[in-house]
């Protein structure tokens, strides 16, 4: 009896009942977990990237693997990737919807002078690591810090179009899919980032 | 001096800035702790559960459909109808047209039947296949 979870999983099988359809079924199952898998850590990145905190840029990737897999699964698995980034930049697009309205929202209530994304530091995250880091490491980890802050400065698109193109490898053709724009959009974001970032990076890069 | 840059100079300084943030992003990537590793796997584990326990129908996940159950319920529907006051109104009957004839009308369909027929043992099997071993 072939193991399944999903309804659409044991209707496949159902309709050929071959050993051979029912193996493939379950390799399409592991094949998407394995896609997540290698996925989660540059979308997690990219995530915080543009919403800053961890917590947020975990739950809008959880939220996106959910619906890539809720909705999407039974789509062919070249497919995923750029369907997957475009439910993630949704997320993050509504995450700074929400957050800007409420910003608004607070701001117009008496008495709350506090930026709500603005939270009291930790005071364990100034604590000086007890590992001298050796100055290489340092200096990347500044480096990647001015990076990020270029990014965040740059206009969504423009962000969304250098991440996609740039550290997730998408061409322009899954870059607009995943952006939900043409092609040609997605050359003039992408290269209005590079001039920009070149304009505030390569200073200090050089 | 001129500030002036020439094409080839503007494309290779933007290939190397390409090449160097691309670079630093996967270092970071590389270098996500233990802590944010294992949440991010663990969240993994509860979108692919979650999407599978949500597309499945509440009779799977609640153990509802038994072959019993599915007997039960064709019994209770069949006696339902036959015991309907419509079956026994007078106008029904005075017409000649009563709904057991509505009925005979709906299972003399060889398609239904076997479309009926089907989806019985369909979801006897899908059940069988929800409830067995985990995966190999």
């Amino acid at each position: 009896m072939p193991r399944f979870d999903t309804l659409n999983e044991a209707l496949m099988v159902w309709d050929n009942p071959t050993p051979a359809r029912g193996e493939a079924v379950l390799e399409y199952s592991r094949e998407l977990e394995r896609f997540l898998a290698e996925i989660e850590r540059r979308a997690f990145r990219m995530a915080q990237v543009a919403l800053r905190d961890p917590d947020d840029a975990l739950d809008v990737v959880q939220d996106a693997m959910l619906k890539l897999a809720r909705n999407y699964a039974s789509r062919p698995s070249a497919e995923w990737r750029p369907l997957f980034y475009r439910i993630l930049e949704n997320g993050i697009r509504d995450l700074q919807r929400r957050r800007s309205v409420r910003k608004r929202f607070m701001t117009w209530l008496p008495g709350v002078k506090e930026d709500p994304d603005n939270e009291t530091p930790d005071p364990l995250e100034n604590v000086a690591d007890a590992a001298p880091e050796i100055p290489e490491v340092l200096m990347q980890g500044q480096a990647m810090e001015q990076l990020e802050a270029s990014l965040r400065s740059l206009p969504a698109r423009q962000r969304e179009a250098f991440m996609l193109r740039n550290f997730e490898g998408l061409d322009v053709a899954e870059t607009a899919t995943a952006m939900g724009c043409s092609q040609g959009s997605v050359k003039t974001h992408y290269s209005r980032a590079v001039h920009t970032l070149r304009d505030q990076l390569g200073e200090v890069w050089s | 001096m001129s500030s002036h840059v020439e094409p080839n100079d503007s494309s290779s300084a933007h290939a190397a800035l390409e090449e160097r943030s691309r670079a630093l992003f996967h270092d970071s990537v590389e270098s996500l702790d233990f802590a944010t590793r294992s949440r991010l796997t663990k969240a993994r584990h509860a979108a692919l559960e979650a999407a599978s326990t949500s597309r499945r129908p509440w009779f799977f996940r609640s153990g509802f459909l038994t072959p019993a159950g599915v007997t039960a319920v064709a019994v209770l529907a069949a006696f339902l109808w036959m015991g309907s006051p419509v079956v026994h109104s007078p106008i029904t009957a005075a017409d000649g047209q009563s709904n057991l004839e509505d009925l005979d009308m709906v299972a003399s369909s060889d398609d239904a039947i076997d479309m009926l027929q089907d989806d019985v043992e369909f979801y006897d099997w899908a059940e069988k296949g929800a409830n067995s071993g985990p995966a190999a």
